[in-house]
């Protein structure tokens, strides 16, 4: 638009000026701004002539554009919706949540529980997932860390043994050039007790180590030098715990340990405590070279680099990056022919990543893992089953919430008003469910760190811990409120208001849908839960062969010289029914070996076969019984004469074994006995071949009691080993507890499984209880027409309760096959384990229908007792 | 509704609107300006404060009157609503309630 011609003859303000404002002034004020600013033109051209209006005119044009210039809110812009993300809604939709947070007590209470339980054992769960996954993972080089394992045997009696003999590290590391670097440890039992000024302590976690430990790992150092550890072979690196312990706030650097009363030891480092996730745990570390020169000492001149025969070191290789470890496991096998000789197996080594160690079995199976994997994903399944609640009541109750949708969308919310809303409102129940996780994690921390053995503590510092618990909240918050938000921010208003609305077929299958995979869960616990359990009775009671009551082992020590003696003396204790010597623990024995040869053997046959040396009583202490034959008596020649086990004997291949010959290592002797097969292993193990062996006098002493005499036993046992053992603790183990301990892992297991399976039930029936409550609410006009039809209490109840009990149904059928094939999983483990029979899964079906009956009935009794007046009369 | 402040420019503005009694749009309230108080500024600055007069419920407007002069085109009358009357007579009794309090010889003594 132009000016008109009238005002060209007192000029007109400059072109560009005003294009500049028709483009940029907002668009709503531009009419009266431009008609102002010419008027205003002329009134300062008239006034003070044309430079200064010109003048003026740009200067105030440049007033009225953008940033200056303030936009007009038009009609429409003054009332219309603000954004949604706008403080003022925000605090509308806060305040709308609260509001209904309250007013549904109900529904918020068995929300906020529901969430609360399903979160506190989820992110446990999930926190003892995470710290199984990290261990070993903390040094620097763990990708290039190898354990070496060794294979021995072939065919049926092939072994694996995570430990190999000292020379394999000295050479590795000489001769291999893609070893960059090697360490041993090696278990240190030379000494009981330490100490220090009047404090003495029993630490049971020593090695020796190769200087190399400190380097090659990332444990950290707290004082002393990493490269030169230790000054001479008496000295020793100490934890940080350990150091405390001896020497409190002392310096320990330069302080001495005295050993057993008989050597002295100095500190020359200490070492930080080892990080929970690390497979290596020791209290004190030795120089190696202390046990080399004992080691030569002993044997002749012989260095443990010499000593091919004796596997008791942990050998641990960095490579270089890039290696390919089956290259190097050839050449070690090839470092083995050279130096030693050919064993006649091709692949001696095996290399195990550091990483593996804590997770996978030493044959490169499934170990921990297994459990891992189980319980990641168990921690899910009931963070989702924790969701499903939320999803499943805030859909139920979108049909009571759609007539607050319809007259909000009515006024004039949008669909993305309404989201938020939904939203914030699942944001501000899980703000409470989570602050109260965080209380009860709090709370239920010490019963955690019982049961997965550790010694965690929630610092705000740790970003593992919070990554974990920060993700599970959004994770589910993500998960169970989007879908309800999104339902019921599209409704149709219309529809919703003319009261022809009804929830879709696909809602409704879809609400089914989540109360069925609730009830899975649930009953796949349960019968879990049942499984283990019969399989740890079972253990429990399961008859081993032998008799274990009342009976505990005391290691002798220099008691055993005068062991014929004590023994006599102790009989005569009350209280003593029985006392015999051997040189293992019965309940798992350790020791296995190949030098063996008998009568009749073919040259390639070979069996692993556990030796035992017992003295006469052993066969009547543990009442064993023997098929053929008879048992040691004591007599001299007793010390060439063998007594085999069942399996033993089948697997020698031997028939009429009484009088056969047998050797053991460097013992050429004669069968005497066959004594029955007995479990002298964990369950999971088939029973092995063992051989007895006679020696009176072995430093592990059994003492069978009685229930009531075994603490004067015991007092009796202590006072004749003090005598020997003076100033050296008195510790002894009974072996009902040695054998509990070997199944301390699936005992755990079978704990916790109980405990999911009750959160599990516990979330899906306060689900299932809040659904029952609506779908009674929603009837409650149809139960009034049913009973005054004369409709009785029990047909309604029916009525109600076959919906729920139709889904647990088939809750049970889908969830049977799953829980079969897992449960089957873990039953391969054992040897010798229960039978999946089916009416462990029926019961576990009837647990559940059961239990959804309770819950359900509460409210359809309820609703099926109200008087038909009350309900009809609202109409 | 909370209540709403009004800035001494923007009283000013109101009063010029007043004075001007619906014949007030942007030209006529910027000359009103320079003519009683002496103050020139910019278009801009009245444009700002008689929207926010407005936004603020002190004064209403209407398009109209459109002349020659101005190509055609319509002006923003502005008037002063009931709120806008309400405020500016507050005001004005306040200052007068205040001018009540100062004792006689204070502002002679400090006149003179």
């Amino acid at each position: 638009m132009n000016p008109q011609d009238a005002n060209r003859n007192v000029g007109s303000p400059p072109r560009w000026a005003h294009w500049l404002l028709t483009k940029l002034h907002p668009q709503e004020t531009l009419e009266e701004v431009e008609g102002d600013l010419d008027e205003l033109y002329t009134y300062w051209y008239d006034r003070a002539g044309r430079t200064q209006a010109t003048l003026r005119y740009i200067l105030n044009v440049v007033s009225v554009l953008p940033p200056f210039v303030r936009r007009r809110k038009t009609d429409k812009q003054q009332y219309e919706q603000l954004s949604s993300f706008h403080p003022d809604m925000i605090r509308n939709y806060l305040k709308i949540a609260f509001r209904n947070l309250i007013k549904n007590r109900v529904y918020s209470a068995i929300n906020i529980i529901g969430l609360t339980t399903g979160l506190v054992v989820g992110i446990f769960v999930l926190l003892w997932v995470q710290h199984e996954l990290s261990y070993d993972r903390f040094h620097r080089n763990t990708p290039h860390i190898y354990r070496v394992l060794t294979n021995v045997g072939k065919g049926d009696s092939r072994e694996i043994w995570s430990h190999t003999h000292a020379p394999l590290a000295t050479f590795a590391k000489a001769d291999v050039p893609e070893i960059k670097n090697a360490v041993r440890i090696r278990d240190n039992r030379d000494f009981v007790q330490f100490t220090h000024g009047d404090r003495q302590l029993i630490d049971d976690k020593k090695a020796y180590v190769d200087p190399s430990f400190f380097t090659f790992f990332d444990f950290k150092l707290l004082q002393g030098n990493s490269n030169y550890p230790f000054q001479g072979d008496h000295s020793v690196v100490l934890t940080a715990t350990t150091a405390q312990r001896y020497f409190g706030h002392e310096n320990p650097i330069g302080n001495v340990l005295m050993a057993d009363t008989k050597e002295q030891f100095v500190v020359t480092g200490v070492l930080d405590d080892f990080p929970e996730n690390s497979s290596i745990q020791y209290d004190m570390l030795f120089p190696m070279n202390l046990y080399a020169t004992r080691f030569t000492r002993d044997h002749k001149g012989k260095t443990i680099n010499e000593d091919w025969g004796t596997f008791t070191y942990d050998t641990f290789l960095e490579l270089t990056p890039g290696t390919a470890t089956q290259s190097v496991e050839h050449k070690l096998a090839g470092l083995l022919r050279i130096h030693f000789r050919d064993i006649g197996i091709d692949d001696p080594y095996a290399l195990q990543p550091l990483a593996n160690i804590h997770l996978y079995k030493t044959d490169g199976s499934d170990g921990l893992i297994q459990t891992v994997n189980l319980f990641l994903i168990i921690g899910i399944l009931i963070l989702i089953v924790a969701c499903t609640n939320y999803v499943n009541l805030s859909m139920a109750r979108s049909l009571l919430r759609a007539k607050e949708v319809g007259v909000r969308k009515l006024i004039g919310a949008g669909k993305v008003q309404l989201f938020v809303q939904f939203i914030l409102e699942a944001t501000l129940l899980f703000a409470i469910a989570a602050m109260a996780t965080l209380v009860l994690m709090q709370l239920l921390i010490p019963a955690y760190n019982t049961i997965a053995n550790r010694h965690m503590v929630l610092r705000l510092s740790d970003p593992q811990l919070w990554s974990v618990i920060g993700l599970t909240l959004v994770a589910t918050l993500a998960l169970s409120s989007i879908y309800p938000a999104l339902l019921l921010a599209s409704f149709d208003p219309m529809q919703v208001l003319k009261g022809r609305f009804s929830m879709g077929i696909s809602t409704t299958f879809f609400r089914k849908l989540l109360v069925t995979g609730q009830f899975m869960v649930s009953v796949g616990l349960i019968a879990g839960t049942l499984v283990i359990d019969r399989q740890l009775t079972y253990i429990h009671t399961k008859e081993l062969g032998y008799d274990k009551e009342y009976v505990f082992s005391v290691d002798i020590g220099k008691m055993q010289r005068q062991a014929q003696l004590v023994k006599a003396d102790l009989m005569k204790q009350q209280g003593v029914r029985g006392i015999t010597y051997a040189n293992d623990q019965l309940v798992n024995l350790g020791t296995t070996t190949g030098k063996t040869d008998w009568e009749g053997k073919s040259p390639d046959q070979r069996f692993f076969v556990h030796p035992l040396t017992v003295d006469q009583d052993f066969l009547s202490v543990f009442k064993l019984s023997l098929v053929e034959g008879q048992g040691f008596t004591g007599i001299a020649s007793d010390s060439t004469h063998f007594i085999l086990n069942e399996t033993a004997v089948r697997e020698a291949g031997l028939t009429n074994p009484i009088g056969k010959r047998f050797t053991l290592w460097n013992t050429e002797g004669t069968i005497i006995g066959v004594v029955k097969d007995f479990h002298f292993a964990s369950l999971k193990q088939k029973i092995e071949p063992a051989v007895f062996q006679y020696n009176p006098g072995n430093e592990l002493m059994y003492v069978k009691t009685t229930g009531e005499d075994a603490p004067q036993a015991l007092a009796a046992v202590e006072k004749r080993w003090k005598q020997y053992n003076a100033g050296l603790p008195f510790m002894y183990s009974f072996l009902d507890d040695t054998y509990d301990n070997l199944y301390k892992s699936e005992q755990r297991t079978g704990w916790l499984f109980s405990l999911f399976a009750a959160v599990a039930i516990l979330i899906s029936c306060l689900g299932l209880f809040g659904l029952a409550t609506y779908a009674a609410q929603l009837r409650t006009r149809e139960i009034g027409v049913r009973k005054v039809l004369g409709a009785s209490v029990v047909g309604i109840v029916q009525l109600l309760a076959r919906d729920f009990i139709q889904l647990v149904l088939i809750a049970i059928v889908l969830a049977t096959p799953l829980i079969w094939y897992v449960m089957n999983q873990w039953l391969k483990e054992f040897a010798y384990k229960v039978t999946l029979d089916w009416w462990i899964f029926a019961l576990a079906g009837l647990l559940a229908v059961g239990i959804a009956l309770l819950t359900v009935s509460f409210q359809s009794i309820k609703a099926a007792l109200m008087n038909p007046v009350t309900s009809l009369r609202s109409e | 509704m909370r209540r709403t402040y009004l800035g001494e420019f923007e009283e000013v503005v109101l009063l010029m609107v007043a004075i001007l009694d619906g014949e007030g749009y942007g030209v006529t309230v910027s000359q009103a300006l320079e003519e009683h108080t002496g103050r020139i500024v910019t278009f801009g600055t009245v444009h700002n404060t008689l929207i926010r007069l407005e936004e603020k419920g002190f004064v209403t407007s209407e398009l109209g009157g459109g002349t020659a002069e101005r190509g055609g085109r319509r002006k923003r009358l502005f008037r002063v609503t009931a709120l806008g009357s309400r405020a500016l007579q507050e005001i004005q009794q306040l200052r007068q309630e205040l001018w009540q309090l100062i004792p006689p010889k204070t502002l002679q003594l400090s006149g003179s």
